[in-house]
């Protein structure tokens, strides 16, 4: 299929006018558990953006976003909770301390492909969750950790977060308008041609990785300074398999795709809780329908109704 | 001047020794022939020296500095092109990102490998589909583009294996047409081909391989009567 | 003695996790995709059995075969339906079937857990045990009746699978697609049908394993989650597509994991598995027994 050559490319705007409406939305919502809704809404939008890197344009599938939410939403509760910290410090470090852990494990992760690299992500998912779980005299376990907030208005953390968001978004863009972005796709298509084209497969697959732990470690301590309270359910498979739902449903490899696959799906999530629990049904099965037959995801189906470009 | 020197390469999967001793050298801006039999060690040969395997023994040397062992991604680099016998490509990316990609990681700033990009692409008749994505191109196409990904920076040596393989006989004669023309301004190939009379036409001088090590080495026409070179084709005694 | 009671525990725990992780390791050798929803065909065989013989008052032994027959069926349909475009080549993912096979497997069992979560209810229900036997002495060791037959069961199920994959037809021709898909094909092999047939069996064995241990373990819409964490590091360790190496490998785990209990760490007892798999792929990515594919 011949990609539209003049830019009929509404592609780059498209996040940022989302992200715009969801900046006017406050006009319209004031009830604060919506405003709440929105706002883990936000969370799972950053993880997801950072995954769509590593998956959607790098072509990593790691089955361990999740866990390095939690990893960031950790290292930032325990640090204000027994170093007393500034909360915004903690944040500082918990960015610091996943992009570290991010490298190290991307490194070991590089020669796999896969199904061994999902396997490992996966270990390693587990692994950190029930260290931190039954770390119960640290991190008081299954209970969770009672971690200090940073405003008193919840319209304050909507719109931290809505910047965080945007950041990244901007982040991205630049990074994929640059050779790097030729770079991450080329090793997506076929890793063995890349580097034999002068691609440094070894120094981009970690970059990428690295970038995305980093993401979901800022969506993980920002969150945990919302709802001012950690606990390992974060790091669940499950919350992972929902990262990689959304991303699926809204398309990856497109920089839209997982902000509005979020939305959609946690607030969909939200109206079907109220049904009657069924939400994580039609969100497999809409994985399912989509995987098998619309690989470009809700984004992908948008540009073939001919709204142009949207990477 | 030699460009690329193979000393003494061994290679061995499991039980099977695949390249059991090979020495091999091409000068500056020489066009070798590379030919054998399937099996005979020919593709494992081109592997080690563009970096995808590295030999049991044995060294390889690009302009003098030894090369064996290295990323592919250093090797490329270092100036050294490689086409794939199963012709790869970025699938879901344009043809003309596909060259990008490959101008850019070499070093080339961005208008510069626009530029390139462009040239290529008219040269090897592909300027039509530019914008197609690599995975929708037919075979023909593909291999063109794949070639003309080697030369986005002009190579010290390019090395082809099976460029002609399956491919329409246009496409053929406008790959042995650049091949040509590039020769003639002073670039070294090493090109593996089953395709008899291509090699008789463009290589001065070819080496035949046969179960991993080299059997004739010289003067196209005098290699491929040899008759040793015969026997290893034939399986067996020639008439 | 302690030990050899851990050892023969351990060994009889390896059984169990080899029904699970042959059929993983047959799957990959035929498809070369990891099923990321084969501890929900454990689930799934588990909740067969129990509801079989508790809602319809069969006896357990003839629960068995129904637990079977879900499994089957279900792995069946998953090949039929989500695998089938993978080979059949109307994938639109093209070459990165793995990432497909991820994704799809992961997102089906989520809807297998939520499903039967909604369906059947979240509370844990527990299977009848196929013999009433008490507590019984092995050598110097107790074991419960229940854990007996169902090592007892397991351990004839996997010798017959493993002498058919030698020795009959229908096991040749598998072998010969894990090896080579198109050759297979060109030989005159139903290359569909032999997938179909090994997801099948995949997801019979599965069940069996969940329908044997529902007397033990009870019956939960998550209860797949562990024995799937399992079965991956087994195959991973025993080589993906080697079923001799997943035998071994599930002996070793189940072993290791006794001993690790005792001696190490019971809250840990579960990432031992976890942590030899990581450090495993970091030395070999291949697996301890798997072969390193030609890469150009």
């Amino acid at each position: 299929m011949a990609r539209p050559r003049a830019l009929a490319s509404l592609g780059p705007a498209l996040p940022f006018a989302l992200l715009g409406a969801v900046a006017l939305l406050p006009l319209a919502v004031s009830d604060s558990y919506w405003l709440g809704v929105l706002v883990v809404s936000m969370y799972f939008a950053l993880i997801s953006s950072g995954w769509n890197l590593l998956a959607g344009y790098t072509g990593q599938f790691s089955l361990a976003p999740a866990a390095f939410a939690m990893i960031g939403a950790y290292t930032t509760g325990l640090l204000c909770v027994y170093s007393g910290v500034s909360p915004w410090v903690g944040i500082a470090a918990a960015v610091g301390a996943t992009a570290v852990i991010g490298m190290a494990l991307g490194r070991i992760v590089m020669r796999l492909s896969g199904p061994y690299l999902a396997l490992t992500t996966l270990s390693f998912a587990e692994i950190a969750r029930l260290v931190i779980a039954n770390s119960y005299n640290v991190t008081r376990g299954d209970l969770g950790l009672n971690v200090p907030g940073l405003f008193e208005e919840r319209l304050a953390y909507y719109y931290l977060f809505l910047g965080a968001l945007a950041a990244v978004q901007v982040g991205l863009l630049v990074l994929l308008r640059s050779p790097s972005g030729l770079y991450l796709k080329a090793i997506r298509d076929d890793e063995v041609a890349a580097a034999s084209r002068g691609v440094d497969v070894v120094f981009w697959k970690t970059a990428a990785f690295t970038a995305s732990t980093a993401v979901a470690g800022l969506a993980g301590a920002l969150y945990g300074h919302f709802s001012q309270l950690v606990s390992p359910e974060l790091g669940l498979i499950t919350q992972s398999g929902l990262v990689i739902c959304m991303v699926v449903i809204g398309g990856m490899g497109t920089l839209v795709g997982p902000l509005a696959g979020a939305f959609l799906v946690y607030l969909l999530s939200e109206v079907l809780r109220e049904v009657g629990g069924v939400q994580l049904i039609v969100f497999a099965l809409a994985v399912i329908l989509f995987a098998r037959f619309f690989r470009e995801g809700l984004a992908g189906l948008a540009r073939r109704a001919g709204l142009g470009k949207l990477a | 001047m030699s460009c690329l020197a193979i000393h003494g390469v061994v290679k061995s999967f499991g039980g099977l020794r695949a390249v059991a001793g090979v020495s091999l050298d091409v000068d500056d801006g020489e066009l070798v022939g590379l030919v054998g039999p399937n099996g005979s060690g020919k593709t494992t040969l081109l592997s080690i020296v563009s970096g995808q395997e590295s030999p049991d023994a044995g060294r390889v040397l690009l302009d003098g500095r030894p090369i064996q062992g290295l990323s592919p991604t250093r090797i490329a680099r270092a100036g050294l092109a490689r086409m794939f016998q199963l012709t790869r490509l970025f699938r879901r990316m344009s043809a003309l990102e596909n060259l990008l990609t490959a101008g850019r990681a070499l070093g080339l700033a961005r208008p510069q490998a626009a530029a390139r990009a462009a040239e290529l692409l008219e040269e090897l008749g592909l300027s039509r589909v530019a914008d197609l994505d690599a995975g929708h191109l037919s075979g023909g196409q593909q291999k063109l583009l794949e070639f003309g990904c080697c030369f986005m920076v002009p190579p010290r040596l390019a090395l082809l294996d099976e460029p002609f393989a399956a491919v329409h006989p246009t496409m053929k004669e406008i790959m042995a047409r650049t091949i040509r023309r590039r020769h003639a301004q002073g670039q070294a190939f090493l090109v593996v081909s089953h395709d008899m009379p291509i090699v008789a036409e463009l290589c001065v001088r070819t080496v035949c391989m046969n179960a991993g090590a080299v059997i004739a080495d010289g003067p196209t026409r005098a290699v491929l009567g040899d008759r040793k070179v015969i026997e290893a084709y034939l399986g067996g005694e020639a008439a | 003695m302690l030990n050899v009671d851990l050892l023969v525990n351990g060994l009889i725990v390896g059984v169990l996790y080899a029904l699970m992780a042959v059929g993983l390791s047959l799957i990959f050798g035929i498809l070369k995709v990891v099923n990321f929803a084969h501890g929900e065909l454990y689930m799934l065989g588990s909740y067969a059995y129990t509801l079989a013989a508790a809602a319809l008052g069969i006896s357990p032994w003839l629960a068995v075969p129904v637990a079977l027959a879900v499994g089957a069926l279900v792995g069946w349909a998953a090949e039929r339906l989500l695998m089938r475009p993978l080979y059949a080549g109307y994938s639109s993912w093209g070459l990165m079937r793995d990432e497909y096979a991820v994704v799809v497997t992961f997102a089906l069992s989520i809807l297998l857990v939520n499903l039967v979560d909604k369906v059947v209810g979240p509370y844990p229900r527990r299977g009848p045990a196929l013999l009433d036997l008490p507590r019984m002495p092995l050598g110097p060791v107790m074991l419960s009746g229940q854990k007996l037959v169902a090592t007892a069961v397991g351990l004839v199920v996997i010798a017959a699978l493993t002498l058919s994959m030698r020795y009959t037809l229908w096991g040749k021709q598998i072998q010969a697609v894990a090896q080579n898909r198109l050759g297979a094909s060109l030989a005159g092999i139903d290359t569909a049908r032999a997938s179909s047939a090994v997801f099948s069996a995949a997801g019979a064995l599965a069940a069996l394993a969940g329908a044997l241990l529902a007397p033990i373990i009870n019956a939960s819409p998550d209860v797949g989650a562990f024995p799937a964490v399992k079965s991956y590091v087994i195959v991973v360790l025993g080589g993906m597509g080697s079923m001799p190496g997943s035998i071994v490998a599930s002996l070793a785990l189940g072993v290791l994991e006794s001993f690790g209990a005792v001696y190490v760490s019971y809250d840990y007892r579960d990432t031992f598995g976890l942590l030899i798999l990581v450090l495993v792929l970091l030395v070999r990515p291949q697996g301890l027994f798997g072969e390193r594919g030609r890469v150009v």
